[in-house]
């Protein structure tokens, strides 16, 4: 042991990097399925999508770009599939400049092919991308229309049949906000608190923490915070819906035809933060063990 | 075919990047500075694209006399960038204190509205409920809260003898302790925003680039 943590000392980094290197790469070629608990504030969203219907109408705000969509993906996407299997009308926008509407645009399309039965404009729309952040979201309070007048495909929005009864907050159920950064904030300081929508946001695990103030205060009425609160997403999804359970396990699947989703990205996470533990205990043990030595006691 | 050119691209650049885990290296230093080239380019293009055009450029093509309100706000846009001309600086004041102005008063109604009204009504807890959420919950955040404020706001000079300053000073470690703990659930969560970063990665490489690639042939 002694002589593991004098080696230690003298580590070379990159070894560390290969450690965890190859301890991200393993659980992805054989998963380990390690199973998932639910957190509350990931089921109240779940619950509350739950009590929602066909007659009624969620947005869902791609507020973050690439630099994030292993994060953000997974979460947007077990929103929106749980949205859609309820056949709840979904409006998609994005409001992140550096590429939110390309991951609305992918996200969407790769949903909405596993609901052939729904159409477009009819149970989904994108209405695309708006700059303009808070003046945006203030706006949309008084007329969404006038602030997205054409979709993602330049087709006049007052053309497709379900916007034609959604004008504003008020014909709007929820509003789930996949955030990166001060975005999702906006949606519980400025939707939540000025125009009363119920406000959910899936947040990046880097802001988590400064989002359970807005849950507390009740801005918000769910959050998931990081690749962690999506797998539990999806373990909702896959347990109360049949359909979305084979398109999760199609997923989960290992070569390439299985995808990403966060289940499997956890799998990495619990092998990589015990490697991380254990280089975190081992080096403290190792400066613990270099403090006693008699070079420090001279000074 | 296009894809998968695509797919090699993505592939090599991210694997240059990664070569800096290694070391320092020419590849890498490429790769950087595309990104951050494109990111830039991409970033104008899409301000171009989806703010003037739209909101100043089709307006005024289309009626220019009904929309002559909006050269206002173009003007003091353009008179931002007099900055670069020491002589000019002063003109760009103007438009600077205007953005500023603005945005404080919307940010104060915003964070008085919904962040400090909210935040501080949901910390004065009943404290006559003694509930298993009490004693797990609620106690935790009212003492977490009053030993932080004493440690950044209330903390007084500590003197020998002095009870109060004694009391206070326990009190101000209490909330560095609090602090601490609440910066290790930050980290915690900083490390696993940045695994999920390199898992996405991963998955690219495994999944879409060397199995995606064998699955074509």
């Amino acid at each position: 042991m002694k002589a593991l943590l004098d080696r230690l000392e003298d580590l070379d980094r990159r070894w560390i990097y290969l450690i965890v290197g190859v301890g991200a790469l393993l659980p992805l070629i054989y998963p380990l399925n390690l199973p998932v608990t639910i957190t509350p504030p990931v089921r109240n969203i779940y619950d509350y999508i739950e009590k929602l219907g066909p007659e009624d109408a969620v947005i869902v705000s791609f507020d973050y770009g690439p630099s994030t969509g292993p994060e953000n993906d997974p979460m947007a996407e077990a929103v929106m599939r749980h949205i859609l299997a309820r056949g709840i009308k979904l409006v998609v926008i994005a409001l992140y400049p550096l590429g939110g509407v390309t991951m609305s645009q992918l996200s969407l399309d790769r949903v909405a092919k596993e609901f052939p039965e729904l159409t477009y404009g009819k149970d989904y729309v994108n209405l695309g991308y708006k700059s303009g952040g808070i003046a945006v979201l203030k706006a949309m309070g008084q007329d969404l229309h006038t602030i997205f007048p054409m979709d993602l495909a330049k087709r006049p929005i007052a053309d497709l049949p379900m916007m034609q009864k959604i004008k504003s907050y008020k014909d709007l159920k929820l509003a789930v906000s996949i955030a990166t950064g001060i975005i999702g904030e906006w949606w519980a300081n400025l939707v939540n608190a000025q125009y009363g929508l119920p406000v959910a946001v899936g947040c990046t695990a880097v802001s988590a923490p400064k989002y359970y103030a807005y849950l507390r205060s009740g801005n918000m009425l769910g959050l998931m915070g990081g690749l962690k609160a999506a797998s539990e997403y999806e373990k909702l999804v896959m347990d109360g819906y049949p359909a979305l359970r084979r398109i999760y396990e199609r997923l989960n699947g290992p070569g390439a035809g299985g995808g990403y989703t966060a289940i499997k990205g956890m799998d990495v996470q619990s092998v990589v933060h015990l490697i991380i533990i254990a280089f975190i205990v081992l080096g403290n043990l190792a400066y613990f063990r270099s403090r006693k030595r008699p070079h420090h006691s001279e000074e | 075919m296009d894809d998968l050119v695509g797919v090699w691209v993505a592939a090599l650049l991210t694997l240059g990047l990664f070569s800096f885990l290694y070391k320092d290296n020419p590849y890498f230093r490429f790769t950087e500075a595309l990104f951050a080239g494109i990111s830039l380019g991409y970033y104008i293009g899409n301000e171009l694209g989806n703010t003037l055009r739209p909101n100043l450029l089709e307006p005024l093509r289309q009626d220019f006399s009904g929309n002559l309100h909006l050269l206002i706000p173009t003007a003091m846009g353009i008179l931002l960038y007099a900055r670069y001309k020491k002589s000019l600086a002063w003109l760009g004041k103007y438009s600077l204190a205007a953005y500023v102005g603005y945005y404080a008063g919307y940010n104060m109604i915003l964070k008085l509205h919904g962040e400090v009204l909210p935040q501080i009504q949901s910390t004065i807890l009943p404290l006559n409920q003694f509930s298993a959420k009490f004693f797990h919950t609620d106690l935790i955040i009212l003492i977490g809260v009053l030993a932080v404020l004493v440690y950044f706001f209330f903390s007084k000079e500590v003197k020998e003898g002095e009870l109060s300053s004694q009391v206070f000073a326990k009190v101000s470690v209490l909330g560095t302790w609090f602090l601490m703990v609440s910066f290790g659930a930050a980290f915690g969560y900083t490390v696993m925003a940045r695994i999920s970063l390199l898992i996405g990665r991963f998955n690219f490489l495994l999944n879409d680039w060397i199995l995606g690639t064998f699955a074509r042939f």
